[in-house]
């Protein structure tokens, strides 16, 4: 397997420059077939004028992408950062697996891309030697030329001709992270002069020649579709160009967007619907499916010894119900893609979490092949799984395939539609027990979830294998040593599109796990520190849920949020501190410890200590970034919902959807764990911390118990 | 349609529209002008904020009728290569995430230590009220309108 990963080629060796390939789960394309250093299939181009060219395999949503991978390849290159440029992969026959998510960009790409600079820094090194006459050994390389003996120096530039001869370093080797100086540093993102000067292109930004603007009229209820309307109402309004029916609802096309917003208005106004088969779902009927669903059969995902008869026997039983709601992502760009269709072949705009997949839908949409659709990514104006979704950029083809193709279309979804037709998150029910021994020890513990699966939506409606275990993620790699443990899921049905989410299910998950044993503590009146280092234990690899994870990784970030906030000293009045933990997919070592204090009801978060253990940090910048973030997208979601009365979202805009706001965002503290192993993700890992400690926090200053969000106007009374 | 006359980044633009069109999307659709972003069209994101006067205000909730006779600055207009201070405290903060609120953002920054050269933090949170990042950029934010006021004296 790694080694159709790891495969380095060299292609373009026509002398005008040195193109080395990294084909990421791709095949070589075959050395005849290479043209000129622009080939798009290269990873990175080396120009005889010495600037390089670096293509990144995975697309930019603000986790920083386009600052952390070229500067893996330019480390191992010994680069001028000053001299790189930076694109956006295609997706093709050379990158055929672009999917961004899962926090995996830094992680899957790592080994190969220190292999494609470390490989080029060789093939330079030797090209000098060989023009010198001297050992490779008696070669350096250093911001992108070779020094050698005698001070001798060559820029990269003036040996891309040279080089592009010799054959690729299969194990070229690999820099010492002593040797680092690029990695490891804070490095500003490279996208920051464009995106503060306006100039940054997001999807949203994409002006081509001829390109008109399409706004759609949808049913507002997901799935429903126009039963009669008027078109000639909405050819009236000034600058339409005509109405198309496509399979997501009426697209009205005009010669700018806000012509288009108008043409739609007018079309509304004609518009019946068949509101189709979820016309009815609301939240209060799910909810009560819901409940029904916290009792008998449920696919099990997680069995240590028997947890029903511990508890049976236990000398003290809790019990408790956690809730937490419908999510969206809320991105503040709203969705959107600009398509182009020809006789035999399209091309699409767009700022995506899955190219590859928007370009099979959308070619399978028109008629057309997956290679006749070329596909540009855009940057994302936020993505947080809300773009792993390829709606929006299907439909876009289908809209400029329907208005028969002259020029291209930009479908410009607004503030309502994004909210109303997002891919949802959903919402989850968590029973909790637990079992105490008099021995004033914990005996038992079961976690039932109930929902709807994400899955089985993403699936279009199959049910996998591997369900409940998804859908369990969090609660199923619960960490702690309990002597019997149960872990089920038990599905609900929902006819939304649903979708991922950062954090995926591993924020409510998280959230009922981490606060209920805040209540197993205050029931043991243990500190709730000390009971996780207890049930953490002295162990070190524990194999567990899909991956396992390393205890002693877990425990020491737990001890360093815990010291650097000041856990067990005394702090401000009225303020309490909670905390939470988890290792993420068993590779991410995540605690958080929240300061809050509830005035009038509200709840303030003060200040969040996280500590974090992700192997090496190749940008302290923007890991630091990931994690305000992840707490600051965790923390929002105290206060938000989405909640459904017959089949529509109730919430429809911003003022609905009380998102942290910058009087709300409490200071946070980043400490970072150092560690030798390799990378692993930061975007997700801290999302699912922010709730459980918020609220543990809230229960330490005020003794009451949160566990139904969002919070409301009574939730402290 | 009506003809109407706007100053925008010290240039003079005549524009085909109806009145009650926002200035937003004559900004971007009609002059290619896209460092202004389209958010919400609700006025309650900012990521649309340009200057009217100095002032920060909502492109989204601005009729090109009442934009006319109005100085217009957009993120483009701040300088031609980010060198504007604030631009530049942005950059020394490395504030941008994903990015895309960040142009309103520094419009709303820039308005702010125009009119109060030493803003506290009650101050910061008061103009940025009205906006939002979903990446949680605030904290830089912050920083970043700090380190700006202690360049701009």
């Amino acid at each position: 397997m790694t080694s159709r990963r790891d495969f380095l080629k060299v292609t373009g060796a026509t002398g005008t420059g040195l193109i080395l390939g990294l084909y990421l789960e791709a095949k070589p394309r075959p050395a005849a077939a290479a043209k000129a250093e622009f080939h798009p299939n290269a990873f990175l181009a080396v120009r005889p004028d010495g600037t390089v060219r670096i293509t990144v395999p995975k697309t930019e949503m603000g986790q920083g992408v386009r600052t952390a991978l070229p500067l893996v390849v330019a480390e191992e290159m010994d680069l001028d950062w000053s001299k790189i440029e930076v694109v956006t992969a295609q997706p093709g026959p050379d990158f055929k697996s672009m999917q961004t998510g899962g926090s995996t960009s830094v992680s899957s790409t790592w080994m190969p891309l220190r292999k494609a600079g470390a490989a080029a820094r060789e093939m330079l090194k030797a090209a000098a030697a060989a023009k010198w006459r001297i050992g490779v050994d008696q070669c350096r390389t250093e911001k992108g030329f070779v020094l050698g003996t005698g001070g001798k120096k060559l820029g990269y530039g003036d040996l891309v001709e040279a080089a592009a001869k010799l054959p690729v370093p299969k194990e070229p080797i690999l820099k010492k992270t002593s040797d680092f100086h690029l990695l490891g540093k804070r490095t500003p993102r490279f996208d920051g002069p464009a995106i503060v000067t306006g100039k940054a292109v997001f999807g949203l930004d994409v002006r081509r020649p001829g390109q008109r603007f399409a706004a759609m009229l949808r049913c507002p209820v997901p799935g429903g579709q126009p039963y009669s309307w008027d078109a000639w109402k909405a050819m009236k309004v000034v600058g339409v160009a005509g109405v198309v029916q496509v399979p997501t609802g009426l697209a009205v096309i005009a010669d700018s967007t806000w012509a288009a917003f108008k043409g739609r208005e007018a079309l509304a106004a004609t518009t019946t619907w068949e509101e189709g088969a979820a016309k009815n779902f609301n939240s209060a009927a799910l909810e009560a499916k819901m409940r029904k669903a916290l009792t008998g059969l449920a696919d099990e995902v997680r069995k240590e010894g028997d947890a029903e008869k511990a508890l049976a026997a236990a000398a003290r039983r809790i019990e408790a119900e956690y809730s937490f709601p419908f999510q969206a992502h809320a991105t503040v760009e709203p969705m959107n893609a600009t398509a182009q269709v020809g006789q035999d072949s399209a091309e699409i705009w767009t700022g995506t979490q899955s190219p590859n997949k928007a370009q099979e839908r959308a070619a399978a949409a028109i008629g057309l092949k997956p290679e006749q659709v070329k596909v540009n990514v855009a940057l994302l104006g936020g993505g947080f799984g809300r773009r792993l979704g390829t709606d929006f950029s299907t439909e876009a083809a289908q809209v400029a395939h329907a208005a028969g193709g002259r020029g291209p279309v930009q479908v410009v979804w607004d503030r309502e539609e994004d909210f109303r037709h997002d891919l949802f998150h959903p919402a989850t029910l968590h029973r909790m027990r637990a079992g105490l021994n008099a021995t004033g020890t914990l005996s038992a513990w079961c976690h039932r979830i109930a929902g709807p699966a994400v899955l089985r939506s993403w699936m279009g409606g199959k049910k996998l294998a591997t369900q409940a275990s998804v859908e369990a993620n969090g609660a199923l790699d619960i960490p702690y040593n309990i002597p019997t443990l149960k872990v089920d899921f038990a599905e609900v049905e929902a006819p939304m599109p649903l979708g991922w989410w950062r954090g995926i299910e591993i924020v409510p998950n998280v959230f009922a796990r981490e606060c209920f044993l805040d209540e197993v503590a205050h029931a043991l009146r243990k500190d709730p520190l000390q009971l996780r280092l207890d049930l953490l234990g002295d162990r070190g690899l524990v194999k567990f849920g899909v991956e396992g994870a390393d205890i002693r990784r877990l425990k020491k970030v737990l001890e360093v949020a815990a010291d650097k906030a000041g856990w067990g000293h005394k702090h401000d009045a009225g303020h309490g501190l909670g905390l939470a933990c988890h290792a993420y997919d068993g590779r991410t070592y995540a605690a958080a410890v929240a300061e809050v204090s509830v005035e009038k009801g509200q709840l303030r978060i003060h200040k969040v200590t996280c500590a974090v253990d992700c192997g090496f940090v190749v940008n302290p910048s923007g890991l630091e970034a990931q994690v305000e973030g992840g707490i600051a997208f965790g923390l929002s979601a105290l206060f938000t919902q989405i909640t459904w009365e017959k089949g529509r979202t109730v919430q429809t805009g911003f003022e609905h959807f009380p998102l942290l706001r910058m009087a709300d965002m409490p200071s946070i503290e980043v400490h970072v764990v150092p560690s030798d192993e390799a990378p692993s993700g930061i975007g997700e890992p801290p999302v699912p911390l922010a709730i459980p400690a918020a609220l543990n926090a809230a229960f330490a200053a005020t003794g009451k118990r949160i566990r139904r969000l969002p919070l409301g106007s009574d939730s402290f009374k | 349609m009506p003809d109407f006359q706007l100053t925008v980044n010290g240039r003079l633009y005549r524009v085909e529209a109806k009145a009650d069109t926002p200035l937003l999307w004559i900004l971007r659709d009609t002059l290619g002008l896209t460092g202004t972003k389209f958010g919400c069209g609700q006025g309650v994101c900012g990521s649309c904020t340009v200057h009217l006067d100095g002032k920060a205000v909502k492109s989204c909730q601005t009729s090109i009728k009442d934009a006319v006779g109005h100085a217009i600055l957009t993120v483009e207009g701040l300088s031609k290569d980010g060198s504007h201070p604030v631009q530049k405290a942005w950059l020394a903060e490395d504030v941008a995430q994903c990015g895309y609120c960040q142009p309103g953002m520094i419009m709303t920054a820039v308005a702010l230590l125009k009119h109060k050269a030493h803003p506290t933090d009650g101050d910061i949170d008061e103009a940025f009220a009205d906006h939002v990042c979903r990446c949680g950029t605030y904290p830089r934010i912050r920083k970043a309108v700090k380190r700006a006021a202690g360049g701009v004296k």
